[in-house]
């Protein structure tokens, strides 16, 4: 009999269309950066694409998401916090413009102090670049965290719910995501 | 833009459109893999949701799943889940072109009218009745450059216009208009509502509220249900704009169906919008609107004008997006490879300097087992810049022991090792910047002809040229002799030079010291030609009394027996034991990253492994030795120092100023006479202040043409 799926459904946490970003305003005037070959388009219109009904804006408003995906991995047999940036329109972020806006993960901090490290690396479901923070460090900070068991053996969901808190509470802080006093206050 | 009572014209708030990446990703697979050149219409989806915050408009997003799939499945129709209350789908449509002058030939005035006549005939049909969503059908144009990787596209949201324009009565926030029980009631109707997955992405929708307080939300078709006199009845829309003056754009096509299909003069309209996903009456508005129709609107042939191309940051014109660094190979090669050399920084050697490894230029000379692997570990270290010189054609034997090469690379004579090497290195790692000259190395003892007198000057010329526009040279050919000129070269113009040498069961790489007209990190030395004795003095030694490090030449002690055994070796030096290459070319590469971390470069003194005397293991590569000898049948490498000679042939003070004064003809001069630069140097004195070690093997170096030179 060949193997049986497991029964578990694989898949990842999502969390997105976090914003960033405060607002900031870009005059629209100011503006003027074109890709070279776009202008012909523009000066042979002849119609009107805009009637006296339509709205236009003089500014605009540009604001940066960030999603986040939570993928275990097989090989550092750890959780993973995967995260992509975008523009409102869908442009991607750089590396570089992610961390201006999570200053907790840029790499000028001095490499002995960081433990945190983004690399790029393929989403393993959804098969594109994303960053990921490197779990390489993962399971050392985990080891600390979990020193001082409690008495007793815990029920597997009260050590896993556990164990995704800590993870959370220590990767969490490097992008700037916290977890609210009242969901470590009300665990069993 | 007015509140209450002015009977200004109604303004609507344009859709916002936002490409996700997976979208173009999956175009481009479905362009290479399905469509090919054909780009007929598609028909996609996007995908919007009421405003969910009272600063930021939501957008109508495009989504990998906009597109069809890129399986071999047949339905045309992009399956995607209905029911989603995030994800309301509205019916779209693309243009893609294959060229960009295809892409700005594009009749948009006449693509705009064919869907605003789609919409006119959904309306006029009855279909909006059935699903509303077609009331904010889309078109999207676009050029997908996948050479470049870059996206230039361009959205239309197709309104019927209203001709006059409606005229807005008044607009304020839902809850102003509600009584607080009505507000609390709607709120709740319509929570459920987008709780529900079966209507939760429906929308167009009435809301009514009885006298009773309470309120219902109902489909369009209901409509004539909803006919009763006690009833407030409000059109309600899902509305993406967040703007407290302005409704969104889907309302424009709404008056237009509302005032086609039940000829109603005066339209209360609500904009729903939520917060944290809950109906917000205070963000949503509800406003009247005042309609006059003209004729025209009743003949269903009579397709109204449109508009609706998405302005640009206020310009008309098309956006553009690049996605080279997600989507390239060779971008994301380049990433991948520096992640390696990044994790070990940040892992274990936090002062490697990846910077200037990305930035030296390294020529290599002889494509041979050496060549290779060296090319091949400078790469790893991140190496971009690599140049090749070798004048040999892959045979048929190279491919085992020469890492670049294939049985390829052999046929037809064999291409020239050069190129070939170069064509390998581009296919591991295409960011690589690397050159191939086929070029013979001019060796003194190999006189010239006269003919042959012009060229092989020329190819002097030509490795000065290229030792001179390098900044590291690695010295990797299979005799001694050709290793002459370029360690002339070098000594004079101060490069880093690395030289490795095989035996057949031992090797020896090393690092030339400085020449001997070297200006030291800290003191800048003039010397005047002239003053042959002064210079000598300064030469041989750095201002604080160190002598400089040889070069190979130096340092080359030949015991009178071996170099008899040489002889007989064939000359092209193939009989080494295999493993020799690599790890002396492993080594060499180490010993450069060594000299590019050591804050005086090649000014370094030597350091000698289980050294005593304070040898620098604090720099984090750890020591820098002068020489590394190995032995293959001991398992065993010694690391050693030779200081440089007084009467070395090659970078003695003599001979580079010699060289100096007269240039190609001195060079001449010592390749046609085999013992002109014995006389030059004196080498029996030379004999006499060699440096003497104790070794515990027979010193091998490789196989040589001893004619020109005897030591």
């Amino acid at each position: 009999h060949p193997w049986l799926a497991s029964p578990e459904e694989e898949g990842y946490l999502s969390l997105e269309n976090i914003c960033i970003s405060r607002p900031y305003e870009v005059d629209i005037d100011q503006n003027s950066q074109t890709d070279p070959g776009e202008e012909e388009t523009s000066c042979s219109e002849k119609e009107d694409d805009i009637d006296d009904a339509t709205l236009v804006q003089s500014n605009h408003h540009e604001l940066h998401y960030c999603d986040f995906h939570i993928v275990y991995s097989y090989t550092f047999r750890v959780p993973v916090l995967y995260l992509r940036a975008y523009c409102s329109d869908g442009r991607p972020l750089l590396l570089d413009e992610i961390e201006k806006e999570l200053p907790a993960c840029s790499s000028k901090e001095s490499p002995e102090t960081k433990w945190a490290f983004i690399t790029q690396e393929e989403h393993p479901y959804l098969k594109r670049p994303w960053y990921k923070l490197h779990p390489c460090g993962t399971s050392e900070f985990m080891k600390l965290l979990f020193l001082g068991g409690d008495t007793g053996q815990p029920k597997l969901e009260v050590v896993l719910e556990l164990y995704l808190l800590s993870w959370f509470s220590a990767v969490g802080q490097v992008v700037g995501l916290r977890i609210p006093c009242k969901m470590l206050n009300d665990r069993r | 833009m007015a509140k209450e009572g002015s009977g200004s014209i109604l303004q609507f708030a344009p859709f916002q459109s936002s490409v996700d990446e997976g979208f173009w990703h999956r175009l481009s697979s479905l362009k290479l893999n399905k469509f090919g050149i054909d780009d007929s219409p598609i028909p996609i989806s996007g995908f919007f949701a009421p405003c969910s915050h009272p600063q930021v408009s939501n957008y109508l997003t495009l989504l990998a799943e906009s597109l069809p799939s890129d399986s071999n499945e047949e339905s045309s129709i992009p399956a995607f889940n209905r029911g989603n209350r995030n994800r309301c789908s509205v019916p779209g449509i693309l243009y893609n072109t294959n060229t960009m002058e295809s892409f700005h030939g594009l009749d948009k005035q006449g693509l705009l009218k064919a869907e605003a006549k789609k919409i006119w005939e959904d309306i006029h049909s009855g279909k909006v009745l059935e699903d509303s969503a077609v009331l904010s059908r889309f078109l999207l144009i676009s050029f997908a450059d996948l050479k470049k990787w870059s996206f230039h596209y361009w959205f239309a949201f197709p309104a019927l216009i209203l001709d006059p324009p409606a005229t807005l009565v008044d607009l304020r926030p839902a809850s102003q208009w509600f009584t607080l029980e009505e507000a609390e009631s709607v709120s709740t109707a319509c929570n459920e509502w987008r709780n529900s997955s079966v209507t939760a992405d429906v929308p167009f929708i009435l809301v009514s509220v009885g006298s009773d307080s309470r309120a219902a939300v109902r489909h369009l078709k209901d409509w004539e249900t909803c006919q009763d006199d006690g009833q407030k009845l409000l059109f309600a829309f899902y509305d993406p704009c967040h703007l407290p003056n302005n409704p969104g754009w889907a309302l424009r096509n709404f008056l237009a169906f509302i005032c086609a299909r039940w000829n109603l003069k005066t339209v209360h309209f609500l904009c729903y919008r939520e917060n944290r996903g809950f109906a917000d009456l205070s963000l949503s508005l509800v406003g009247e609107a005042l309609i006059t129709i003209s004729q025209g609107w009743r003949e269903h042939q009579c397709v109204p004008n449109a508009v609706g191309w998405e302005l640009n940051k206020g310009r008309k014109v098309p956006r553009c997006i690049n996605l080279a660094k997600s989507m390239d190979p060779t971008r994301l090669a380049i990433s991948a490879a520096d992640l390696n050399l990044k994790l070990m920084r940040w892992r274990a050697l936090p002062s490697l300097n990846l910077d200037i490894l990305f930035s030296i230029k390294c020529l290599l000379l002889g494509a041979g087992t050496l060549g290779c692997q060296v090319a091949r570990m400078l790469m790893a270290w991140g190496v971009r810049k690599i140049t090749l010189v070798d004048n040999g054609r892959v045979a048929m034997s190279n491919p085992l022991r020469q890492s670049l090469y294939t049985l390829d690379d052999c046929l037809s004579g064999g291409d020239f090792k050069a190129t070939a090497a170069v064509r390998s290195l581009q296919r591991i790692f295409p960011a690589v910047v690397a050159e191939g000259v086929v070029m013979a190395i001019p060796m003194p003892g190999h006189p010239v002809s006269s003919q042959e007198e012009n060229s092989v000057l020329e190819d002097c010329r030509r490795l000065n040229d290229l030792i001179g526009s390098h900044d590291v040279i690695f010295l990797l050919t299979d005799t001694r002799e050709s290793r002459w000129l370029p360690t002339l070269l070098c000594a004079n113009t101060n490069k880093i030079t690395i030289t490795a040498a095989l035996g057949f069961d031992s090797f020896l790489v090393m690092r030339h010291g400085p020449g001997p007209f070297n200006s030291t990190p800290d003191l800048k030395v003039e010397m005047p030609n002239s003053l042959s004795a002064v210079m000598d003095n300064l030469a041989l030694t750095n201002t604080d009394g160190k002598q400089r490090l040889g070069c190979y030449f130096c340092n080359d002690v030949v015991a009178p027996t071996d170099s008899t055994s040489n002889r007989t070796l064939d000359q092209q030096c193939t009989v080494t034991r295999p493993g020799l290459a690599p790890i002396a070319s492993a080594l060499a590469v180490e010993l450069l990253v060594g000299i590019l971390h050591h804050p005086y470069g090649i000014f370094a003194e030597a350091e000698i492994a289980n050294s005593n005397n304070g040898g620098s293991s604090e720099l984090p590569l750890g020591i820098l030795p002068h020489q590394i000898r190995g032995s293959l049948p001991h398992f065993q490498q010694m690391t050693l120092v030779g200081h440089s000679s007084n009467s070395c042939t090659a970078c003695c003070c003599t001979v580079v100023s010699e060289y100096r004064k007269r240039g190609m003809q001195f060079i001449l001069q010592a390749i046609n006479h085999p013992t002109f630069l014995e006389d030059l140097t004196g080498l029996t004195e030379l004999m006499r202040s060699a440096n003497t070690f104790q070794l515990d093997w027979d010193d091998e170096i490789e196989d040589a043409d001893d004619e020109c030179i005897e030591l």
